[in-house]
């Protein structure tokens, strides 16, 4: 294999991680704070893409066609209106379910996809059929020997590292983070502290929903298409990551997507007779993986209360 | 007092006759049903044959000398072999409804079939293409109006060699319909022995993302891409070849003869090729008839490539229904003599097998956003060429 | 409240209350079914949901429910005996009986998944995966091979079984959320083998030979003198002396001091392994019952459609076996049945909900986690010895 048709799997497999560290990361945020896993993550991601998608509709009714100007709006509406609607889900659905047994708060979740899907697919116009996604970025590409290096990919990579980077920085060096971190680690002490719980939970929903929101903003760009159903499989493959990275670690989250999305990458390049057979391949490891290491690869410390 | 009683007595007695008047004239109710992919990715087609299904019943019930009132219903197979299996159960299964004009997509008109013959429910499809639909079993409850995939891909083949072609790389959907796609191609290429088939690749109904196929394709670099299979998945594939920087030619089959197909690219749908059985829709005999009558419903969307003989199929049945009257097995016996028949398409002959010929393949590629005729378009005539075009 | 009291000296509660309820659930199912006009089922399902409040707020069902708790075998008698006058009452419509047949096997496969989950307390979001199984086991040995039918059924319950215990080892050592990505990634990871396999027919699924047991084809319909009664009779009697089968055994299993040891490891798993019970043992007990059980039904309800493909057994269609055990209310087998028939019935009948069904399920799930986690009927407290009473 030539140097540049490695090069061109290897971008592609960037591109890929890139959009499943982005939910990962969203699902470790949650599970970090509360303790619990929001199955209906992917389905936001989805909303959060329909909603950039009715932006672009709406902009351009109002005459408004400038590329640009058009993109900053989706994405900032998209990751808003996420924000708040990941909040509402905090406040309304995982808040009251805190006693309740764990198992209670998954179900939920997990109804609460499809929901979330459901509507997508039935009250948005047309909603069950894919949707062309408008291509905003610019569609320069240089060609290198036969790899062929687009202009708006290395832009998406560009701007999703920017966010992870970003979302670093929020939690290591500012105070919000601070007071997340202590949230993460230990609920009671960090009340004891002063810190305001309910305000600290539902600003870290927003924040993974917003992440959400962005990665789905992505996903149809790279695509050019959006439909009902990428939510689902993200979400898995952004939970399958997030766990493979073990719960509660960011660099694990990211790790674990990039992971993902190289065992892909290896299933199509490797398997010769279809590369359907990647996703097969790749949810087999994770099945094998989750058998040798039950808490993922970064091991959870956790106590249990006999 | 006595006012109000004269007038209700006379409200009374209007009504009665009313009544009497609407028992006289009523028809016997008959049930007719239809099946197509109203929701998913090729829901234009389905819905465009809807309509005119729709359009034939509404035609007939407003012909007062027709001795049944018709009533038609509608259900979703959403291209998918399962929930077709469902409907068709449901529609056959159901002894009101006589008979159907059924499916657009060959994955679930293949699905069905074994359906159809265990009820005992006379059918006409309208829109698959699947040669084994009609010839894989010898069912007196299946026909056909529109023909098979077998001649359109006689013609692309034939059409792929004669721009001076040599090599191509075959993308194919792994349902039934891509496959038969794959199977007749490449027997039609290689019977006239100029091109070369570098590569196969099957691909998933609802594959998202085809950059691993792609890729490889990108290595092989062949002259054209064929694609076997429908229009969303095609409208990615363009898309995304366009992204990895492939620069062969676009060779669709029927399945995206669509207009979702032109809105979905935009500017890349330039130069694609596509193949078809039947004349374009306004150059059939009773076409100018079809499209008068179809606007005047005022439907919401077009007719799209197949409505005309999803109208045929529906007016044969009602035909037959009038003969015979409404009872499964004789308009099953009626349907099996079917010779020279006038309709909108030409005339119509079931063989054997229930297979109607349609004699004339349409071939078309994409300028400016609308599919014209190859022959009438400006890359036979050369003033613009397809990339690699000699 | 005054209660019989039997020779023992121990209180029981009367039987009448049971049979009338037995005796209404009947006949409203009757008129549920039989009915085809929207607004007469609305009116309908109205009445059903108030006289169920009305009763719930008079105590009458309490009264129900005990008598059910005393008399379960004589009433569970009754039920067979309404279920086979159900059978009678449509011996000619296919489609009511293909509802119910369907109800019957949903409820066993749920039965397979309330041990696993409601009594052992093991995640399995994959149930219609494993249905899934036993459905293609049955297409492929009816096919290829001469083995009776009634064997094949079993033999998918084994083959269920037998994967089900390739994923032994990550379920075992899971707990909470990383136990349900175990089942889900399996059921994803299955849909899309069967999708791109071809040797299993692929995205077009396969046909299934329709059952035939010592010569007598299940797929005629069968005459006695001037009735004519729908093939599907067949299928609906081997449907209901499987769901009897597997309804005796899960209620002995609960009884028995095997349930014992189930439920004390799904209540809290440290002490009942301080008890010496072994934990590891009885989780793959659990977990490989229920999986036979999910692919019995699975094989019997591949033949009752004659079809399988792998866009039926989705994680979608796992999900709303879940949502069937959690409104039923976990551990109760005849909550199953009652939300197995709301599940499956209501929106087969109202058509208007038909698109909007599995928003609807889901909603319905969350208001019961939100308001009523123990479901419809909650299951009732253990009776540790017999004849005593809470």
């Amino acid at each position: 294999m030539d140097v540049g048709l490695f090069a061109q799997y290897v971008m592609n497999g960037l591109m890929l991680g890139m959009m499943y560290a982005l939910v990962a990361v969203g699902f470790t945020l949650f599970f970090g704070v509360l303790d619990i896993i929001k199955f209906s993550h992917g389905d936001v991601l989805t909303v959060g893409a329909f909603t950039a998608l009715a932006a672009f509709a709406g902009l351009h009714s109002l005459g408004l066609d400038s590329k640009w100007l058009d993109l900053v709006v989706m994405t900032v509406l998209a990751t808003g209106v996420m924000a708040l609607l990941g909040m509402l889900i905090a406040r309304y659905l995982v808040m009251p379910l805190r006693s309740a047994p764990a198992l209670n708060t998954l179900l939920i979740t997990l109804m609460l996809g499809t929901v979330l899907r459901e509507s997508v697919r039935l009250f948005y116009p047309q909603g069950a059929n894919p949707k062309p996604f408008p291509a905003l970025l610019p569609k320069s590409s240089i060609d290198l020997g036969s790899f062929n290096l687009r202009l708006d990919n290395v832009l998406m990579l560009v701007a999703g590292s920017l966010v992870i980077v970003g979302l670093q920085y929020l939690l290591n060096r500012t105070k919000l983070g601070l007071a997340i971190r202590a949230v993460a680690q230990d609920e009671e002490t960090a009340r004891t502290m002063g810190v305001n719980f309910t305000a600290i939970v539902l600003i870290t929903f927003a924040i993974g929903s917003a992440l959400a929101a962005f990665a789905g903003v992505m996903n149809g760009l790279y695509y050019n298409e959006i439909n009902f159903g990428i939510g689902l499989y993200l979400g898995v493959i952004g939970f399958s990551a997030a766990i493979i990275g073990g719960l509660g670690s960011i660099y694990g989250a990211i790790l674990g997507g990039f992971l993902f999305a190289g065992l892909q990458t290896i299933g199509t390049v490797m398997l010769p007779f279809a590369s359907a057979y990647k996703d097969v391949f790749a949810f087999a490891v994770v099945i094998a993986i989750m058998a040798w290491r039950p808490t993922g690869l970064i091991q959870e410390k956790i106590s249990e209360r006999v | 007092m006595i006012r109000t009683w004269k007038i209700a007595s006379a409200g009374l007695a209007a009504a009665v006759l009313l009544l009497a008047v609407g028992a006289a004239g009523a028809k016997d109710k008959v049930k007719v049903g239809f099946i197509g992919p109203l929701t998913g990715g090729v829901s234009v087609n389905g819905i465009g044959g809807r309509n005119s299904a729709d359009l034939a019943v509404k035609l007939r019930n407003a012909d007062a000398k027709t001795k049944y009132e018709y009533e038609l219903v509608v259900l979703d197979d959403e291209c998918k072999p399962n929930v077709a299996v469902q409907v068709a159960t449901k529609m056959s299964a159901d002894k009101d409804i006589i008979a159907a004009a059924t499916h657009y997509c060959s994955s679930t008109a293949i699905a069905t079939v074994d359906v159809y013959h265990k009820f005992g429910f006379p059918v006409i499809v309208w829109g698959a293409v699947l040669p084994d639909i009609t010839y894989r079993n010898k069912y007196p409850e299946v026909h056909r109006v529109n023909g098979t995939m077998i001649n359109q891909n006689d013609a692309n083949a034939d059409l792929v060699s004669k721009l001076g072609y040599k090599t191509v790389a075959v993308i194919h959907d792994t349902t039934d319909y891509g496959k038969g796609h794959n199977e007749y191609f490449s027997k039609a290429l290689a019977k006239i022995g100029n091109a070369k088939i570098v590569g196969t690749f099957g691909v998933t109904a609802e594959q998202q993302d085809f950059t691993a196929e792609l890729t490889q394709i990108k290595a092989l670099n062949p002259d054209v891409i064929y694609f076997g299979g429908l229009t969303p998945i095609g409208v990615r594939i363009r898309s995304q070849m366009d992204k990895l920087g492939i620069k062969a030619v676009f060779d669709g089959t029927s399945g995206i003869v669509s207009d979702a197909y032109i809105q979905g690219l935009g500017p890349l749908a330039e130069g694609t090729l596509a193949f078809r059985e039947g004349a374009p829709t306004e150059k059939l005999p009773g076409g100018k008839f079809f499209m008068e009558k179809y606007a005047a419903q005022k439907y919401d969307n077009p007719p799209e490539a197949y409505g005309a003989f999803a109208f045929v199929a529906m007016d044969m049945i009602l035909d037959t229904i009038e003969k015979v009257g409404p009872d499964r097995k004789k308009v099953i016996d009626a349907l099996g003599n079917v010779k020279d028949r006038d309709s909108i398409v030409g005339k119509i002959t079931f063989d054997d097998h229930g297979q109607n010929t349609v004699p004339v393949i349409t071939k078309y590629v994409i300028q400016d956003g609308k599919f014209v005729e190859w022959d009438a378009s400006e890359y036979a005539s050369g003033k613009r060429k397809l990339p690699g075009q000699k | 409240m005054a209660k019989a009291v039997d020779k023992a000296g121990s209180t029981r509660a009367p039987l009448w209350p049971g049979l009338a309820a037995v005796a209404t659930a009947t006949i409203y199912l009757m008129a549920l079914l039989a009915a085809e006009n929207q607004a007469l089922i609305i009116v309908l399902l109205g009445t059903g949901i108030t006289v169920v409040l009305a009763a719930a707020w008079l105590r009458l069902l309490d009264r129900a429910s005990h008598s059910f708790a005393d008399h379960e075998d004589a009433l569970g008698g009754c039920a067979v005996l309404a279920a086979l006058a159900l059978a009678a009452f449509f011996h000619e419509d296919h489609f009511v009986l293909l509802l119910i047949i369907t109800v019957l096997l949903y409820t066993v496969a749920t039965l397979g998944l309330n041990i696993q989950f409601g009594y052992a307390g093991v995640l399995n979001f994959a149930g219609a995966s494993f249905f899934g199984i036993g459905a293609y086991t049955s297409a492929v040995l009816n096919a290829h091979t001469a083995v009776p039918h009634l064997v094949v059924l079993v033999i998918g319950g084994m083959l269920a079984a037998l994967i089900g215990s390739l994923l032994l080892l990550p379920v075992l050592r899971t707990r909470g959320h990383y136990a349900a990505v175990v089942t889900i990634a399996f059921a994803l990871l299955l849909k899309t083998f069967l999708e791109v396999n071809d040797v299993l027919g692929g995205p077009q699924g396969l046909q299934v030979k329709g059952m035939k047991i010592f010569g007598w084809s299940f797929n005629d319909n069968i005459q006695i003198g001037k009735i004519t009664l729908s093939f599907y009779i067949n299928y609906y009697a081997v449907s209901l002396l499987l769901l009897i089968g597997a309804f005796i055994l899960v209620r002995r299993l609960e009884r028995s001091w095997i349930g014992l040891n189930l439920d004390a490891l799904r209540l809290d798993e440290t002490a009942a392994s301080c008890f010496g019970l072994d934990v590891v043992r009885w989780k793959i007990t659990a977990f490989l019952i229920g999986n036979f059980l999910i692919g019995i039904a699975g094989a019997l309800f591949g033949m009752v459609g004659g079809f399988v493909a792998p866009n039926n057994y989705t994680f979608a269609d796992s999900l709303l076996l879940v949502s069937i055990l959690l409104l039923g209310g976990i551990g109760n087998p005849w909550g199953l049945i009652v939300a197995t028939m709301i599940v499956v019935v209501v929106p087969e009948k109202l058509q208007t909900i038909q698109e909007y069904r599995f928003l609807l399920y889901a909603l319905m799930v969350i208001a019961v986690l939100l308001f009523r986690p123990e479901g419809l009927l909650p299951r009732p407290i253990r009776r540790y010895f017999p004849g005593w009473q809470p």
